[in-house]
């Protein structure tokens, strides 16, 4: 039997005890659920863009309702009118929350704007100025001056920005934060289960059977790979179910660097997890029993757990930093920097191929160490083993 | 052939092998003797490639054991274990396969197993809803489920109930005669006589005995005499030399003599005593040879 074969049923043992376990399907019900309701709830409860509406009673100058647009415009606001047959009718509207403001023409007198109460005061002065100007308007109108030379003299000035508004931004800026923040969680979810899975082979003893007929370092490479298996399914269905639920919804239209990003997180969902469930799966050989698995996987975990706020408050804010460049090239810190940086398409082509190519360097060097170590430290039993005796007991 | 030279193997300041050689042939039961901290398990780990020795080779049937050779053995470590959560048919299954067998045959041999054990019932339970007894069963099968030309189990009677032992020494007996290598260690020098046809003697890392049991007991310069003669209260004794007295027991009296006796010279001295109600002339039982071997 080939040693492939071998590996192939670790791994395939792993995907299915594991697959089919209450843990796994509640974990990935439950990430669903919260992708899920992240994305429909504000949908559902009524987002920010949705325009407010200002209802119109009596007639208002010509002048109004291009002011009104233009300024609502300018002002980065978006109002919709209404016509309201009388005031007592917008009132009731009000009250209602059908409308987010009433405006009364009177021949009689001045305009009245009702609100329900003193609140949103950009669509206020929007509100504001375009009844002042179109009065104004009318009554230059009236003296005969030209109307056009008028509306432009009365027109706002023109907005330039240095930075062009770019709407994909904030969705690539949303991506990229998600994309950490589930990197980090898949990572560490499945890490911690090799660690375990680890120490319970070892504690219940079955490790001797399976190692009478499989090296140690097939079966750490079998379960890595089994359980990492699972952690992608997991991945997929995640990143499927937050794609397809905000599109569907409109929640945000998927910027051209869409594809890219995804492919990076699935990359480095690879490598990152290949790296930390390496050295988690080495470390859990080292305990004998459940209880010291954490005391012995701790500082794997203070390590990811820094990379991660690494990448979340310094590469975030800086992607194209020195920091961020640097720590691109650190494999235990670069899972979680790469994938980020290239969300924010801020990373050049060749920086990810060399950070990859350390990255699997690295992977490679940790194998050949850890393979050694875990089969010094799996079949020992009594207390915590220390990392040079385990070392030094698989050349036994 | 199972052929172990010259075994030696240290853990720090610990010998625990120094020079071990024996051979266990194959459709024979095989006793694998020896107080704790003999060399016994370390043997084992050795044969399974679970410890390296730092001298001597393990062979099988003429080839020097390496992982391909290994699939064809079956194991049952010392300390039990197998995956509390899987089911009892996944798990014996898996076992199979990792031996390399196809996932069909696997399946197949799995069944006619949990059969023979009296498991057939409980194919889909996990394991640690079983009993201690079954789950037992249930590491023994992992141990024969892909029909192994040796099997090497560590302590197997040890935990279990006569019923247990029953079945554990039928299906031993079974597999030898089907022409697999049994070697497997114990304690129970009583059961081990019973059951076994040999047996290797492990002592402070060295064989100190091995052979067939009847031959090594045949061997012994030492036999025992049991005389029962009525009424006589062990009296016809007195005086007599070239004889060590055991036990007195009312009239029954245990001697120690040497093998060359001279049996028919005692038998008179018996007869003139009273009539002679048991007269038996014995080797020495595993026990004594083995409390011989490992002191001397």
């Amino acid at each position: 039997m080939s040693r492939w074969r071998a590996i192939w049923l670790v791994a395939r043992r792993e995907l299915l005890e594991r697959g089919r376990s209450r843990a796994f399907l509640l974990s990935l019900g439950l990430t669903v659920a919260f992708i899920l309701a992240g994305i429909l709830l504000p949908t559902l409860l009524g987002g920010p863009d949705k325009p407010a509406k200002l209802g119109i009673v009596g007639t208002p100058p010509a002048s109004f309702a291009p002011l009104l647009a233009q300024t609502a415009e300018r002002a980065g606001v978006k109002i919709s009118t209404e016509l309201v047959q009388d005031e007592a009718t917008g009132e009731t509207m009000l009250r209602d929350k059908n409308l987010d403001g009433a405006l009364v023409f009177d021949a009689a007198g001045p305009p009245t704007y009702v609100v329900r109460e003193r609140g949103n005061d950009a669509i206020g002065q929007v509100v504001n100025g375009s009844v002042q100007l179109s009065g104004v308007l009318e009554l230059v109108g009236q003296a005969g001056i030209d109307q056009a030379a008028l509306a432009a003299a009365g027109a706002p000035p023109v907005l330039r920005e240095l930075t062009p508004s770019d709407p994909n931004r904030d969705t690539a800026f949303l991506f990229a934060n998600v994309g950490v923040i589930l990197l980090f969680i898949s990572i560490f979810t499945f890490g911690t289960w090799v660690l375990t899975g680890v120490v319970e082979e070892k504690q219940s003893r079955v490790v001797e059977v399976v190692l009478s007929t499989v090296a140690a370092r097939d079966l750490l490479m079998g379960k890595v790979l089994g359980i990492g298996l699972l952690g992608l399914v997991q991945l997929i269905v995640m990143v499927s179910v937050g794609l397809i639920a905000g599109t569907a919804t409109g929640r945000f239209s998927l910027p051209p660097t869409t594809f890219s990003a995804v492919v990076q997180l699935f990359l480095w969902f690879g490598l990152g997890y290949a790296f930390y469930s390496t050295a988690l799966g080495v470390l859990g050989a080292l305990a004998s029993r459940m209880e010291e698995a954490s005391n012995a996987s701790a500082p794997v975990s203070i390590l990811a757990s820094l990379a991660y706020v690494f990448a979340l408050l310094v590469a975030t804010d800086d992607p194209a930093g020195t920091a961020a460049r640097i720590a691109t090239f650190i494999p235990p810190v670069s899972p979680m920097v790469v994938p980020l940086r290239a969300a924010l398409g801020a990373i050049e082509p060749w920086e990810i191929v060399l950070s990859v190519a350390l990255m699997l360097a690295s992977i490679w060097l940790l194998f050949v160490v850890g393979a050694r170590v875990y089969s010094g430290a799996v079949l020992s039993s009594g207390g915590r083993i220390r990392l040079r005796d385990a070392w030094r007991a698989s050349r036994n | 052939m199972l052929e172990i030279s010259d075994l030696a193997k240290r853990y720090g300041p610990v010998v625990a092998l120094d020079g071990a050689s024996f051979t266990a042939r194959p459709g024979r039961l095989v006793g694998f003797l020896g107080p704790n901290g003999a060399g016994k398990t370390t043997t084992m780990r050795c044969i399974f490639g679970l410890a390296r020795p730092d001298r001597g080779t393990t062979h099988w049937m003429g080839a020097e054991i390496d992982r391909l050779t290994r699939l064809r053995f079956g194991y049952m470590p010392e300390q039990r274990g197998l995956y509390p959560r899987m089911r009892v048919a996944e798990q014996l299954s898996y076992f199979a396969q990792h031996h390399g067998m196809s996932g069909r045959d696997a399946d197949a041999a799995t069944m006619r197993w949990l059969e023979r054990l009296g498991l057939a019932d409980r194919a889909k339970a996990k394991l640690e809803e079983l009993s201690h007894g079954n789950q037992q069963r249930v590491q023994l099968g992992a141990a024969l489920v892909h029909d192994p030309e040796l099997l090497v189990l560590d302590e197997p009677f040890s935990g279990l109930d006569p019923i247990g032992i029953a079945t554990m020494s039928e299906i031993l007996h079974e597999r030898a005669a089907a022409g697999v290598g049994v070697l497997f260690s114990s304690h129970q020098l009583d059961l081990v006589e019973d059951i076994c046809e040999d047996v290797v003697i492990i002592a402070r890392g060295r064989i100190v005995a091995q052979g067939a049991i009847d031959e090594l007991r045949a061997a012994s310069e030492r036999r025992h005499l049991d005389v029962e003669v009525e009424g006589s209260g062990g009296a016809w004794l007195d005086g007599r030399t070239g004889v060590t007295v055991l036990e007195r027991k009312g009239d029954l009296v245990r001697l120690l003599v040497g093998a060359d006796a001279d049996l028919s010279g005692l038998l008179s001295a018996a007869s003139a005593a009273g009539p002679v109600r048991r007269f038996s002339f014995q080797p020495p039982a595993l026990s004594e040879l083995f409390m011989e071997a490992v002191q001397s």
